[in-house]
């Protein structure tokens, strides 16, 4: 296969160009990140927000005591919540506490009680029978239930627990008793052989960087690939390729294509990391977070690879279906391929080395975003051989993908109607 | 007058050409050549394989046998120096005007810079420098059609190869095309125009291969054409034909004219000397031939055996090449 590279360097430019100059381009690069922004912030709000209303409303808790264990209880719960930790916080300062105060109300029977509950006059019944010792059941009654909290589940617990020993130890003893855990520092050996401490923040991190690695690979590959398959459709659909194959070949086409919309797709991902670096730099720095420059080599090679492997099916499939609607058909398996690691991403962050995460990492289609997720994993340390066979793999299969396209893309370019079946397909793939 | 071309000399070769699609001969041993500056038709009903002969002539289909050459050259190698505008034509309609057009003339090995001068000066040419800036689908139909011709004429082709170049052009539009495609003549471009419009091909070629099933079944000039297919009859205008013209042996009224069917033996030439001698006033005396559309119809039925029950189409050697320069 002969190239001339001025002709591929002419369709690849012009690729390029009238991409990035579409508004539509220009609504994706910032409305990608704008939405996700929106929608992280909102989704971490809405989790505190709806923690401290399970406290605020538990305002008055109505106590049955059956057992007769709480008579000397105190009529008051003091609930002190923590801030959600952000990235935009130094880990080591402790972050701002806000403190809920439950007014303890005992009740003689379970119906008054009941009848205060109606009334609104409280906001939670709590039933202890007389075997509580014995079994630990209890009963809570409430006007409505809290689907995302169970702040005031754990509040009334917290109740009982330290009131069941007041009697018998020290006050101070009590509380420990009922928060054993108010401050549980964690070190964990990092890659280095250093025990680094263990936050919230800095488990955030942990999550969030192979996460957003994983990710944002995964999404320059497929853009390139998207922006393929919609090119090919559209110059299929509207009989343009006629004129072009005079000039240039198939297969020169094809390269331009592909390289033009490889860089878009690189582009996009390198103006995302840079504003985020821009915007959350100083956050990420004060966490302690640093990329080594062997993950960005990796993640080159994958992007490299991957595209290619990819973006070589969607130019094929966008060259043997009629149009855009029937081609995202069939692109949609895989993407799905591609970002299907992301599905199993707790599985594979919490065993880096288990058999299902070496598989996925080894398998072309999932093997650039599930590399680059147990690379990034924390305490992960993914043997080289592993590395190495999972991009000999890739690039055998990109290899595979790219020669078999660019013959069915020669072939299925000026057929129009019917759509090939997979024996036509493999038959033109075979083609010389 | 358009200049006549140099015998012998041949911009495009194509030789001994086949092409099977699932065993079957779409294209079945062609053979042909294009010369220089001339105008070259390629005529055939639908699906007689002419899209797939200009498919392989702009190399984007390779034969299955058969070689074809451009100025010597294997076509491969050669190719750059085609343009084509094929019968179905699209364009980029969400890109500007100026855009399209010096995309493709970067594709024919220009420098942007050229390419952006050399697509101002087309524009200019078929009256849409003022759109230069708009995107496509802002164009009428016509418009799109004069742009689609600029991306076929940028870079200056040596053989632009025309399939229904004048369908759906108003009148106008079509006197431009036309005259454009006179212009590109004079300047040495050599043109393959495969159309349906037999008066256009009458008008403006200078030879024609027909293809009916894959197979030759015309080649030649267009006026040895119609001079081989013509009666044995001669057109006269005059205000009255004696009875009794030696070699002559039906007269007729055949519009403003008189048709004398001629005896087998008799030629045109005795025929107007005996007229000549009986002091008959001649406007006019021309052969009787038949117009193209005719002759493409009758060759077209006969060369697929629905007349005479042939079993198929003739064979290369079987062909009525006519006139010398044909061969």
């Amino acid at each position: 296969m002969k190239l001339d590279w001025n002709l591929v360097s002419a369709v690849a430019r012009r690729e390029f160009l009238t991409t990035v100059r579409r508004k539509a381009f220009l609504f994706m690069l910032i409305g990608t990140p704008a939405y996700f922004a929106f929608v992280m912030s909102i989704s971490a709000g809405t989790e505190a927000r709806e923690r401290t209303e399970a406290l605020k409303e538990l305002s008055v808790l109505g106590v049955v005591d059956s057992s007769g264990l709480f008579g000397h209880a105190a009529p008051e719960i003091r609930t002190e919540v923590q801030e959600m930790p952000t990235l935009g916080r130094a880990p080591r300062l402790p972050a701002p506490a806000e403190s809920f105060r439950t007014t303890v109300r005992p009740y003689p029977d379970q119906l008054s009680a009941e009848a205060a509950l109606r009334s609104g006059t409280i906001s939670q019944v709590l039933v202890i029978p007389k075997d509580y010792l014995e079994t630990g059941h209890v009963r809570r009654y409430a006007r409505k239930s809290n689907m995302f909290s169970g702040a005031d589940r754990r509040a009334v617990a917290g109740w009982l627990a330290r009131n069941l020993v007041a009697d018998r130890v020290g006050d101070q003893l009590a509380v420990r008793v009922a928060r054993p855990t108010d401050q549980d520092i964690l070190y964990v050996l990092d890659r280095n052989g250093r025990f680094e401490l263990k936050d919230d923040r800095r488990e955030m991190a942990d999550f969030m960087l192979p996460f957003a690695f994983s990710m944002l690979l995964g999404m320059s590959i497929m853009i390139g690939g998207q922006y393929l398959l919609q090119g090919v459709a559209e110059e299929k659909e509207s009989r343009i390729l006629e004129s072009l194959l005079c000039t240039v070949s198939a297969e020169e086409l094809m390269a331009g294509k592909l390289l033009g919309l490889g860089t878009v797709g690189l582009s996009v991902v390198g103006v995302w990391v840079l504003a985020g670096s821009v915007a959350a730099g100083s956050a990420v720095g004060m966490l302690g977070v640093s990329v080594p420059a062997a993950w960005i080599a990796i993640a080159l090679a994958y992007f490299v690879l991957g595209y290619l492997f990819f973006g070589s099916i969607m130019t094929g499939i966008g060259a043997v279906t009629n149009n855009m609607r029937e081609g995202q058909q069939f692109a949609v398996w895989f993407t799905f391929a591609n970002f299907a690691p992301l599905i199993m991403i707790t599985r594979i962050l919490g065993h880096p080395s288990s058999s299902l995460a070496v598989g996925l990492s080894l398998f072309p289609p999932t093997a650039a975003t599930s590399m680059m997720l147990r690379i990034a994993a924390p305490s992960s340390a993914v043997p080289a051989w592993q590395i190495a066979l999972s991009l000999a793999l890739l690039a055998g299969a990109a290899f595979l993908a790219l020669v078999a396209s660019a013959r069915v893309f020669r072939v299925a370019l000026l057929m129009y109607g019917k759509t090939p079946n997979l024996p036509e397909i493999l038959r033109w793939a075979r083609q010389v | 007058m358009w200049p006549r071309f140099r015998r012998g000399a041949r911009v495009l070769e194509v030789r001994d050409v086949t092409k099977r699609y699932d065993g079957r001969a779409v294209v079945n041993r062609v053979s042909f050549e294009v010369r220089p500056g001339e105008v070259f038709a390629l005529l055939g009903p639908n699906g007689a394989g002419k899209t797939t002969l200009i498919r392989m002539i702009t190399d984007i289909l390779r034969p299955d046998s058969g070689t074809i050459h451009l100025d010597g050259q294997p076509i491969d190698q050669a190719k750059r120096t085609i343009a084509y505008l094929p019968e179905e034509r699209g364009l980029y309609r969400r890109s500007r005007v100026i855009d399209v057009l010096s995309y493709y003339g970067r594709l024919k090995g220009m420098s942007t810079r050229n390419a952006l001068e050399a697509s101002f000066g087309l524009l200019k040419r078929v009256e849409l420098a003022e759109w230069s800036a708009k995107q496509v689908q802002a164009l009428s139909k016509g418009m799109q059609q004069k742009l689609q011709l600029c991306t076929t004429l940028i870079g200056s082709p040596r053989l632009l190869i025309l399939d229904e170049p004048f369908t759906g052009l108003d009148p106008l539009n079509v006197q431009l095309f036309e005259e454009i495609l006179h212009e590109r003549r004079a300047s040495g471009t050599t043109v393959l125009l495969s159309t349906h419009q037999m008066s256009k091909v009458e008008e403006v070629c200078d030879r024609a291969l027909m293809v009916n099933r894959g197979h030759m079944v015309l080649y030649g000039p267009v006026q040895e054409i119609r001079r081989h297919y013509a009666d044995h009859a001669v057109l006269v205008r005059t205000e009255r034909v004696p009875q009794g013209v030696p070699g002559v042996r039906a007269v007729e009224r055949f519009n403003h004219e008189w048709k004398l069917t001629l005896e087998p033996a008799a030629s045109p030439e005795s025929v107007l000397r005996s007229l000549l001698e009986r002091g008959v006033g001649i406007e006019s005396f021309a052969l009787a031939t038949l117009p193209l559309e005719d002759i493409f119809v009758k060759v077209v039925r006969e060369g697929l055996g629905l007349d005479h029950g042939v079993s198929g189409p003739p064979t290369v050697d079987e062909l009525p090449v006519v006139g010398a320069a044909a061969r």
